[in-house]
């Protein structure tokens, strides 16, 4: 339509061929009129129908399937925080956990419901435990994590960066309150092999706790938190410490402890010998283990599979009832007697 | 925000408001008040220069009783239409001269034939007084055809160059004298040129509404020429001849009645020891040092009064193109439109006719101050017995008209209402007793006139029905009369057209003619409107759908106030994120094209009404945000439990909240999609680019480590959820169930309450009104080399205009033209008692 100069300006006297207008002074010449290529869309009920009931198609297999993978994982959850203080500390558990000269030591049995295949995957949650505190947070250095002691600046540890005027390593409350009870399997009579490698991320592993930092004046102070650290480790392979620093979303957690390489069958019982150091009952926190299997989508979560077979199905619900009300009862499409003026001229 | 100052790209570049005659664009003065053009209600206009051309042109005139002039006016024209009466253009006769300022035909007079009428001294007199009673400048060469005059106004100019078309033509002033070169006077074909001593000049003001000259001629007579309205000259004339009063007074309201601008001449023969006298007192009022105006003013009176008549002349103030299509599209468009004016009742009435503003089926309240039993009063002369009569009168009208006008509202039938009252009931209705009576008759009454109205009636118009009825006001105007007006009313608007700059200057948009308004308003306002309250509600949406995640968030961390998201999330979420789509849709969403919106001007009714931003509104976009910000944390949260992929590994913190941003980003970046009417290029560009700016941001900013000393709590987060089948799910999963409400709800009000404009835009889905604009667009592309260049010119920037002028009978007539340039420059003799009277307007600075 551009093309034909003459016949769109008769009035321009001397009908000289205008140059093309060269197209960036054409898009801002459209810019300025207001006038760019539009498409126009518009909720039709017949478009809002068959969105609805594709999405629906689409999501309730998904959702079945993630529905399927989360059932097909088998969990044991065993909480033993408080079985596992003696009958005569129950009414003070502090005292107990306190008292370091006590022996920690507990014995638990798990039985095993159905088959679970290897890797079995060993967590420890933790419930009421504000990972997510704004100042337990913030407690950490970065920086020292990766450097030690070269990186001298910790006043983002407080108030754990100093004890006995020397520098802390790992510092901050996170590293302090470090988790330290340990379990220990044994089937039968036979202690089960776990392996504690390869439970923290890779990345944090090689990229944010330093190859060559070693835990550095850890658990000197007065108040001791949580669990030490072997000075002779350097920190990238303290995975324990690295699992725990990676502060969990919510109050309630899961992380991950170990791996037993070896399948469990059904009816099984499997002895728990476990050291139950971790305080959590100064702030009335639950202590749960946790063996699961896994699936290609992760461990027992039924949620994602549900929300997805939920979705789709009310998709397709609200498709059909679209379509009954469509049916039954349609506005005529640009009417304009429906328009508001309309209306109201004839209401009067 | 940037986008208004795009807006103005569009209402200063549009060119369906080129004014190719004047070479004016439109000009958007403020960026502010876009959307306020979507929303005004009520439309505040002057006549003069608005409504009309203001080309002023000579059309008829009065003398000693007889009317002259055989033109008929549009107006007439219209009237004689709606009674169904065809009129032809009548035949021009060879003497027609037709120039700027002259329209005036009729033998009788033309070319010395006055000589041969019943009274030619009558006549003669008529023309001197033309000639010589005024303040005009004459400009160029001293030869008819080439002359210029400079007039205050374009009455002025209008009727010297009548008098000149008469032979009679004054080519020169000088500071005493002026000269003028009178044909066929002594005998036909003899030409002379006669010189006038000027001795005083009573100049023109609104109080006094008339102009006097007292000049001297050659032979030693003198003669006072006046010029004014009929009211006041009226008043001052010399007992006797009331046949010629009677009669010159029906032509006057003949006149008025065809929609003309009538204006009184009169003389008084002066003896000499009858002037001395004056005169002194005169230098006396002159030369005294407070209150000049006011002594000059009294010292006028004395010598003012036993004037005799001589006729009257009419100037015909043609309608601007397009004024009535564009008054009833307006008010199609549920827009009420005063026309407040200086003019006389008549004339106002008859514009307002012509407009289509009132029609005969409207039910006309007129208040009016010109009543016989006003005059009675005003005849004895008491101040405060007039004041209290009128005050009396006014409030009675207004209680009768209240209840005849509420009695029609309740009867669903009743015609539309049309309410005309003039200035001197006007000031004691906005009386703070009267003020809500008149208030509430004159929102009852579609149109409202108001006539004879000083300038600052007009603002306090304007601002009562601003603060009283809490509606948006428009004022257009484009004199120096309406500058008050235009800054009373919400939004002004300033016709850059012969009025000179004043109103452009006070104005927040400037356009050439009146018609642009229905551009200004009905497309330009309402998309303005529409876009801004998409933009609100979607910055309000975006934002508090954001915040809320935060908000759930911290119920689970103790109320420590812990952030869920990094800090650069944050801070970059409004600004890179989710910043461009909004102002991509603030500049383009379109929901129906210009000419619809022009074609279906009910669509601005939603802008009156504020339909898009009503707290409805407002709170079904908190609903969707506060369901979608729960569904934003609650799901991305519970799905990141426990462990993921086969590794079972846990997620931490930061890679729930990575993972809850992601999906807000997307959703919040994908609603905005939803809630466009036309998705351009750039709606796309922009959206996708956002998403992905995002993802890039994350990608870079979780791959590096920074040297300082600070959490690298993202570090490499975004690779571990995209390693997790968790992330794709949920990306997928979140934003559908998040934007289902949304579509739910858009889908329903689309289908059992939709807006007008999607009804409209339903109508037209089929068969896309694109013609009309691409048309446009084609000679746009091809304007021609001269157009083309008169449009680049204007994009220069301006000056102001040297000459500024304004209606000569309307209130606002003050002497802004002897402060523009060079007149004033020496001090003259007869120019002292215009400078008395030249007060330095105080709002122009």
């Amino acid at each position: 339509m551009e093309m034909e100069p003459a016949s769109s300006s008769g009035s321009s006297g001397g009908s000289q061929p205008h140059s093309m207008p060269s197209r960036r002074s054409r898009a801002f010449y459209r810019f300025t009129q207001q006038n760019l290529p539009a498409c126009k869309p518009a909720l039709t009920p017949g478009l809002v129908i068959i969105t609805f009931l594709l999405l629906g198609i689409i999501f309730v297999p998904v959702g079945l399937v993630c529905l399927h993978a989360s059932r097909s994982v088998v969990e044991i959850v065993d909480r033993y925080d408080i079985e596992c203080i003696p009958e005569q500390y129950q009414s003070n558990k502090m005292s107990y956990i306190k008292d370091s000269t006590i022996s920690k030591d507990c014995k638990r049995d798990l039985k095993v419901q159905s088959h679970m295949k290897a890797p079995i995957y060993i967590y420890y949650e933790l419930e009421n435990y504000y990972q997510n505190h704004r100042r337990y947070v913030k407690s950490r250095s970065d920086k020292q994590l990766l450097h030690g002691l070269k990186h001298r600046d910790t006043s983002l540890c407080k108030p754990q960066e100093m004890s006995n005027g020397l520098s802390i390593v790992p510092c901050g409350l996170i590293a302090w309150s470090l988790f330290n009870d340990t379990y220990s399997f044994v089937r039968g009579t036979t202690a089960m092999n776990i392996s504690r490698k390869n439970i923290a991320w890779k990345s944090d592993q090689d990229h944010k706790y330093g190859k060559h930092v070693y835990p550095f004046n850890f658990q000197n102070g007065s108040l001791i938190g949580g669990g030490k650290l072997d000075p002779n480790t350097p920190l990238s392979d303290q995975e324990d410490l690295i699992v725990w620093m990676r502060t969990a979303a919510l109050p309630k957690f899961r992380k991950l402890y170990g791996r037993i390489e070896e399948d469990l069958n059904a009816g099984e019982v499997i002895t728990v010998h476990l050291v139950n150091n971790y305080n959590t009952y100064s702030f009335g926190g639950k202590k749960k283990l946790v063996l699961t299997t896994s699936s290609w989508l992760g461990g027992k979560n039924d949620f994602l599979g549900l929300a997805y077979a939920a979705t789709g199905f009310s998709f397709i619900l609200v498709a059909i009832l679209f379509a009954l009300i469509h049916v039954k009862n349609p506005r005529p499409q640009g009417d304009a007697t429906f328009s508001s003026w309309n209306r109201k001229t004839s209401a009067r | 925000m940037i986008k208004f100052i795009q807006c103005t790209q569009f209402i200063n570049k549009d060119l369906d408001m080129y004014h190719i005659e004047s070479n004016t664009p439109a000009l958007a003065r403020t960026s502010n008040l876009n959307e306020e053009l979507g929303q005004v209600e009520y439309i505040f206009s002057d006549k003069t220069g608005t409504l009309t051309r203001n080309m002023m042109e000579f059309f008829k005139c009065s003398i000693g009783g007889e009317i002259y002039g055989t033109g008929i006016t549009e107006i007439e024209r219209g009237s004689l239409e709606r009674k169904g009466l065809k009129v032809n253009e009548a035949n021009k006769s060879t003497t027609a001269i037709h120039e700027k300022g002259f329209n005036f035909d009729d033998a009788r007079l033309m070319r010395g034939a006055w000589r041969n009428e019943a009274n030619p001294e009558i006549c003669k007199e008529f023309f001197r007084c033309l000639a010589i009673c005024h303040t005009v400048l004459p400009e160029g060469e001293e030869s008819p055809e080439k002359i210029v005059y400079q007039a205050a106004s374009p009455d002025e100019a209008a009727l010297v160059t009548a008098a000149k078309n008469f032979g009679f033509f004054f080519y020169r002033r000088t500071p005493t004298t002026i000269v003028v070169r009178e044909s066929h006077v002594e005998k036909m074909g003899k030409i002379q040129d006669v010189v006038y001593e000027i001795l005083n000049v009573l100049e023109f003001n609104s109080t006094r509404k008339r102009q006097s000259v007292v000049c001297r001629y050659p032979n030693g007579r003198l003669v006072l020429y006046c010029k004014g309205a009929d009211s006041v000259i009226y008043e001052r004339l010399a007992d006797g001849n009331e046949d010629i009063k009677r009669v010159t007074r029906e032509h006057l309201e003949q006149f008025g009645s065809a929609g003309l601008r009538t204006l009184c001449l009169a003389y008084r023969e002066l003896s000499s020891e009858l002037y001395e006298k004056w005169n002194e007192k005169f230098i006396q009022a002159k030369s005294s040092l407070r209150e000049r105006e006011k002594k000059l003013d009294e010292v006028a009176e004395l010598i003012e009064k036993e004037l005799t008549l001589i006729g009257s002349t009419a100037i015909e103030d043609k309608l601007q193109v397009g004024v009535p299509s564009c008054i009833e599209t307006l008010s199609k468009a549920g827009i009420k439109i005063w026309v407040l004016t200086g003019d006389k009742m008549e004339t106002a009435i008859n514009i307002a006719y012509a407009c289509s503003l009132i029609d005969n089926e409207m039910k006309q309240f007129i208040i009016s101050s010109e009543t016989d039993a006003v005059r009675e009063v005003e005849d004895k002369g008491d101040p405060v017995e007039i004041s209290r009569f009128i005050r009396d009168l006014v409030k009675t009208e207004l209680e009768r008209c209240l209840e005849e006008a509420q009695h029609d509202l309740h009867t669903l039938t009743g015609p539309k209402l049309a309410l005309v009252i003039d200035g001197k009931c006007l000031m004691y209705a906005l009386d703070p007793n009267l003020r809500v009576k008149l208030l509430k008759l004159s929102l009852a009454c579609t149109s409202v006139v108001c006539c004879r109205v000083s300038p600052l009636q007009k603002a306090q118009v304007t601002s009562l029905v601003k603060k009283g009825a809490r509606k948006i006001t428009l004022s257009i105007g484009d004199g120096a009369n309406d500058v008050s007006m235009i800054q009373a009313a919400h939004v002004g608007v300033g016709i850059s057209g012969l009025e000179g700059m004043q109103a452009v200057m006070a104005s927040d948009f400037a356009i050439a003619q009146f018609r642009f308004l229905t551009d200004l308003l009905l497309v330009h306002g309402r998309w303005s409107y529409v876009r801004l309250c998409k933009v609100i509600t979607y910055f309000f949406y975006k934002n508090l759908t954001f915040t809320l995640t935060q908000f759930w968030f911290t119920f689970q961390t103790g109320f420590s106030g812990q952030r869920f998201y990094d800090d650069w999330f944050q801070s970059l979420y409004n600004v890179i994120f989710t910043a461009l789509p909004v102002i991509i849709v603030g500049l383009f969403d379109k929901d129906v094209s210009a000419s619809l919106s022009k074609k279906h001007p009910e669509l601005y009714k939603e802008g009156i009404q504020n339909t898009f931003f009503k707290w409805r509104v407002v709170a079904v976009w908190a609903f969707f945000s506060f369901y979608q910000s729960l569904v934003f944390y609650y799901f991305t949260v519970t799905a990141s439990q426990n462990g993921h992929n086969s590794s079972g590994k846990t997620f931490g913190l930061w890679d729930v909240s990575t993972m809850a941003f992601t999906c807000v980003v997307v959703t919040v970046n994908l609603r905005l999609l939803m809630a466009c009417n036309s998705i351009t290029r750039w709606h796309s560009i922009s959206i996708s680019g956002s998403i992905l700016a995002w993802f890039l941001f994350i990608f870079l900013y979780s791959a590096i480590m920074t040297p300082y000393d600070r959490q690298e709590n993202v570090y490499f987060v975004i690779y571990v959820l995209m390693s997790t089948f968790y992330f794709y799910l949920t990306l997928l999963h979140v934003p559908v169930v998040a934007l289902l409400g949304d579509f739910i709800y858009l889908g329903l009000q689309r289908w059992f309450a939709p807006y007008d404009y999607q009804i409209i835009q339903e109508v037209y889905r089929n068969n896309p009104e694109e013609n009309t604009r691409t048309e446009h667009l084609e000679i746009g592309n091809h304007l021609t080399p001269d157009e083309a260049r008169s449009y680049a010119i204007t994009q220069l920037p301006r000056e102001t205009s040297k000459h500024t002028g304004f209606a000569f009978d309307s209130p606002g007539y003050e002497s802004f033209f002897a402060s523009q340039q060079g007149v004033f420059a020496p001090q003259k003799p007869w120019d002292v008692a215009r400078r008395a009277s030249m007060r330095q307007p105080t709002h122009l600075q």
